[in-house]
């Protein structure tokens, strides 16, 4: 059962985790644990740090354990793809303040479908102006849920 | 007694001039936003909206007023909102007393009451000493000697340990010197049913929650939190006629404005709210609600400010809170 | 029978075309704003709030009522068609009804969380006429030692979620709980892990998080490779977009668990429909035949959570009407508009009022055909949504995720969130991490931290109060029960395999 979901991975999410329970159970320690009135702000987060550093500790050393004969390949072009639009994403929210959310949506739209999914820029660009006009009809005007605005005005 | 005519003449002058000047002051032209720091139904939210309507029934304001919700931070997100709105005369925000404690215990909650523009302050909710109907204390002195006899075993329920359910506490426990427990639950509900289900003993409510408890029986009522005696519980001693001299930290609401408002602006939100506490409707409404009004105007709350901050960093200070400002 | 004939009077009253009109507009209403995430009922009636001014106080609690549950119909929609949760409560349809989607049977889905969400709203109506005043005494009688029982119980449900990896599924959890303590602490106010910003100050919203690791984490892994056609398929023919008959069968019991489930949870000051709809989607899969397979595209996995999230606004207003305690946000907000209105809740609410409670439940058995009457038909054309080509889909999804996150609190660090944890879902997808315990640690979390110091707080630091007390112990045995579940059957295997040997 455990076999099939070791990834390489593993090891170093286990390492995150490590240091997350770790800086969990360290903040935990400068909040009060038990005071006059009862547990305090530090009991919990001490618990579950310590149960996330336990359970991560278990997951290095099974990794270290049985490492598997054929480690699986990451497919980074797949994995480069996907950050790629995690970038797109990330960076039509910058510019959603200066630019208003309409054109920061719709340059993402342009994005996602010139570049990731190689449509001609004429294709790109009316999905990215349909999309970007029915959320202005939806949302702005029919349902009053108000987008950030740019310098443009819109 | 006959006026001489140089004196009427001045008087019009004055008038003239002074009518002149009220022209030149502040005129809305755009709807108002109102920022609260709740969400739709919380308390802020709802007064704000009762006062909307109110304004536009008695044709207080030419514009709209729209209630804007600005959540999070316990008040943090909606004073740094306001704060970024410098210089706009179009906007306000209703604040209540957790607008003036999360910056005492947050370092993360920078902009306080004197950051911004005060106005004024408007009601100031009273309270109330509450236990199940079927409870054995009929006094409040009476639940004070249990807490004596059992220290730290009787149970209150309350909001944060900042909220003024503990501030209370903490007064009658520093002047009786007893001690009891306090349990926080997030929301009224749960501190209600907390008490409805005698898994705690007292509670700090306010009179309006109170009320058709208290008329149908599952509650009573052993004191109440304020000045003088409530309309609506003539025979309920207040805490200093129940013999503990504690003073009324009030819980208040009122009305804060964005930093770098010009004093026109200011005077014309200060006489609103002053022309609104004198409606009828709002007499009506303090009725309903059981509050207090406790209108007062720019200058004196800022003087309320610094005397209600310096009272809540000793009180604080003595709960073990850490108080960063 | 004072019953039959408090309900003859409230038909009359429901009946009435003016109040029949206001039905419809509010549960119509209320399936717009269910269906899109991140806008939610409260906003929405404090919207109207000022037009109710105009109307007949029946008219109105009839229209608020409306939105606030027929929201729950609309919220499966983006849940299962897109992966994007339309309410908290609907994160748990996500988990099944979205891996039924790419099986080509968002139809069924659909269909079933719209019979479902019908069968238990009735019972939660009926529950709310029947049973109010001795379910609100049961209620009260439920305090922080019963919650944190409860809670366990549905933490204890993370094993049931776990898939192949258990240790993986804990650390997702705790994840989640760690997400949940970021804020104020309510007892000491302490600010714990905000790193300075203020606007976590109140803590994360659940529903951001929900987004981005669900919606988000599986737009970013679709965007791996690039699917030239349409990825999703979606069955021609009217009978292939329903639930067919065996659909039905199937989830006898998960009707059944979400209407009980979810509104005992959702009459207890405190519960809520996130909590009501998860406990169901666990009991569901503790009992289910085939348990190992929800989370693969299970119907009774939608049916179970669909029904309790609508049983729960039967449940939720027991409180509120019986006792004037608000649970949820939503029953805040009905609880302002009364008020507004010139009513007191409180004990006494229902006996002075008669007409107006008996009009409101009659308006609820009507409101919940309209909404059968109007949902299901939409089922097909909801699934044609799908038929979109990938390149269309996507950046729908994501604006739909951005929109409805915005709109919640109208902050930009909310979207700065939503990518944080869109990264996280993409990011546990490729390491083989499940999001449902993450999840449900996140909603649970928080509850469960303040049940365990409530109760030690009443008990002076002895944890026997969560023993002592009759229902806490019952819970708390039946989350170890729960949580041995897995082990049972691997126990039962290594016998059989000892036995063999023999």
């Amino acid at each position: 059962m455990e076999e099939e979901t070791r990834k390489a991975g593993d090891l170093w999410s286990g390492v995150v985790l490590l240091a997350l329970g770790a800086y969990i159970v360290f903040e935990a320690s400068r909040w009060e644990y038990l005071g006059a009135d009862g547990p305090g702000a530090g009991f919990f987060p001490t618990w579950y740090g310590i149960a996330m550093v336990g359970l991560a500790i278990l997951l290095i050393a099974s990794h270290v354990r049985q490492r598997p004969s054929v480690e699986k390949r990451i497919a980074w072009p797949r994995v480069g793809r996907a950050l790629a639009v995690w970038l797109a994403l990330a960076a039509s929210v910058a510019l959603a303040k200066p630019l208003g959310f309409l054109l920061s949506f719709a340059l993402l739209t342009f994005f996602i479908v010139a570049a990731m999914y190689r449509r001609p820029v004429k294709v790109a660009a009316s999905v990215a102006l349909a999309g970007a006009a029915g959320i202005y009809l939806a949302f702005p005007l029919a349902l009053g849920v108000s987008l950030p605005v740019g310098v443009f005005g819109f | 007694m006959r006026i001489p005519v140089h004196t009427a003449a001045l008087a019009v002058l004055l008038g003239m001039v002074a009518s002149q000047g009220l022209a030149q002051g502040f005129k809305p032209t755009r709807p108002i936003e109102v920022v609260v720091h709740t969400g739709p139904g919380g308390g802020s939210d709802v007064l704000a909206r009762a006062i909307a309507i109110m304004i536009e029934k008695e044709k207080l304001l030419p514009v709209r007023m729209q209630v804007v919700n600005k959540t999070g931070g316990n008040a943090a997100v909606a004073a740094a909102y306001l704060a970024e709105k410098a210089g706009d005369p179009h906007t306000i925000g209703f604040f209540t007393g957790v607008w003036l404690t999360t910056p005492l215990i947050s370092a993360e909650s920078r902009i306080t009451l004197r950051d911004l523009t005060p106005v004024a302050r408007l009601v100031l909710e009273p309270a109330v000493i509450a236990v199940k109907a079927d409870a054995p204390f009929r006094t409040l002195a009476e639940f004070i000697d249990a807490a004596k006899k059992n220290p730290g075993k009787m149970k209150q329920s309350g909001g944060s340990n900042t909220s003024r359910d503990n501030v209370v506490r903490q007064l009658l426990q520093k002047s009786a010197g007893v001690r009891w427990a306090y349990i926080s639950f997030p929301g009224g509900g749960e501190r209600i049913a907390a008490l409805l289900g005698g898994h705690v003993d007292m509670m700090v409510i306010e009179p309006e929650e109170a009320g058709e408890h208290i008329r149908a029986g599952t509650m009573r009522v052993l004191a109440q939190v304020s000045e003088s005696r409530l309309p609506n519980f003539p025979n309920v001693p207040t805490l200093k006629e129940a013999g503990f001299d504690v003073p009324v930290v009030p819980q208040v609401r009122g009305v804060v404005a964005p930093p770098g408002i010009p004093k026109q602006n200011v005077e014309f939100w200060e006489d609103l709210f002053l022309r609104l506490t004198r409606t009828a409707s709002w007499r009506k409404y303090i009725a309903d609600n059981q509050f207090e009004d406790g209108y007062q105007n720019a200058a004196e709350l800022l003087k309320f400010y610094d005397q209600f901050t310096d009272r809540m960093r000793d009180i604080l200070k003595d709960a073990g809170v850490k108080t960063v400002r | 029978m004072e019953i039959l004939s408090g309900l003859a009077n409230g038909f009359a009253v429901a009946l009435d075309p003016v109040n029949l009109f206001w039905c419809f507009v509010g549960v119509f209403l209320g399936t717009v704003v269910g269906i899109l995430p991140g806008l939610g009922p409260p906003a929405t009636i404090a919207m109207l709030l000022p037009l109710t001014f105009h109307m007949q106080p029946a008219g109105a609690i009839i229209m608020l009522a409306g939105i606030y549950y027929g929201a729950k119909y609309g919220g499966s929609t983006t849940s299962i068609l897109m992966n994007v949760p339309g309410e908290s409560a609907s994160v748990v349809t996500c988990l099944d009804g979205y891996q039924m989607a790419r099986k080509g049977r968002a139809g069924a889905a659909l269909g079933i969380a719209a019979i479902a969400s019908f069968i238990a709203g009735t019972v939660g109506v009926l529950g709310l006429m029947l049973v109010a005043p001795p379910i609100s005494r049961l209620a009260l009688s439920f305090s922080s030692p019963e919650y944190f029982g409860l809670m366990s119980l549905g933490l204890a449900l993370v094993v049931l979620l776990a898939g192949r990896s258990i240790v993986k599924a804990l650390l997702a959890a705790l994840v989640g709980l760690w997400i949940a303590s970021v804020g104020t602490d309510l007892f000491s106010s302490t600010s714990r892990f905000t790193f300075g910003r203020l606007e976590l100050l109140s803590g994360i919203d659940f529903i951001v998080v929900a987004i981005g690791v669900f919606a988000l984490g599986e737009v970013l892994a679709n965007m791996e490779t690039q699917e030239e056609t349409q990825l999703i398929p979606v069955p021609k023919g009217l009978r292939n977009l329903l639930p067919t008959l065996q659909d039905l069968k199937d989830c006898r019991f998960a009707f059944l668990n979400g209407s009980v489930l979810g509104f005992l949870v959702g009459a207890l000051p405190g519960g809520g429909s996130t909590i009501a709809s998860f406990l169901s989607y666990g009991l569901e899969k503790a009992v289910s035949r085939r348990r190992d397979q929800f989370g693969t595209g299970v119907i009774e996995g939608v049916a179970a959570p669909e029904g309790a999230n609508n049983s729960e606004t039967g449940g939720a207003l027991v409180p509120l009407l019986t006792l004037g305690i608000p649970g949820s946000g939503t029953t805040a907000i009905l609880l302002a508009a009364l008020v507004l209105w010139g009513f007191k809740p409180g004990p006494l609410f229902i006996p002075e009022n008669p007409a107006l409670f008996w009009g409101l439940v009659a308006s609820m058995y009507i409101g919940n055909v309209m909404l059968l009457i109007l949902n299901l038909p939409l089922v097909p054309l909801f699934a044609q949504v799908l038929r979109m080509p990938a390149y269309v889909l996507y950046p729908l999804i994501l604006g739909v995720s951005m929109i409805g996150v915005y709109s919640v609190s109208g902050s930009l660090f909310d979207l700065a969130l939503l990518l944080v944890f869109g990264l996280l879902g993409y990011l546990m997808r490729k390491l083989d991490y499940p999001a449902a315990p993450l999840i449900l640690g996140l909603a649970l979390g928080a509850g469960m931290e303040r049940a365990l110091r409530q109760s030690l707080m009443m008990s002076e630091g002895s944890l026997a109060i969560l023993v002592s007390r009759p229902i806490s112990a019952a819970m708390l045995s039946l989350a170890v029960v729960v949580l041995l579940i897995p082990f049972v059957g691997r126990f039962n295997a290594w016998r059989v395999r000892a036995i063999e040997q023999e």
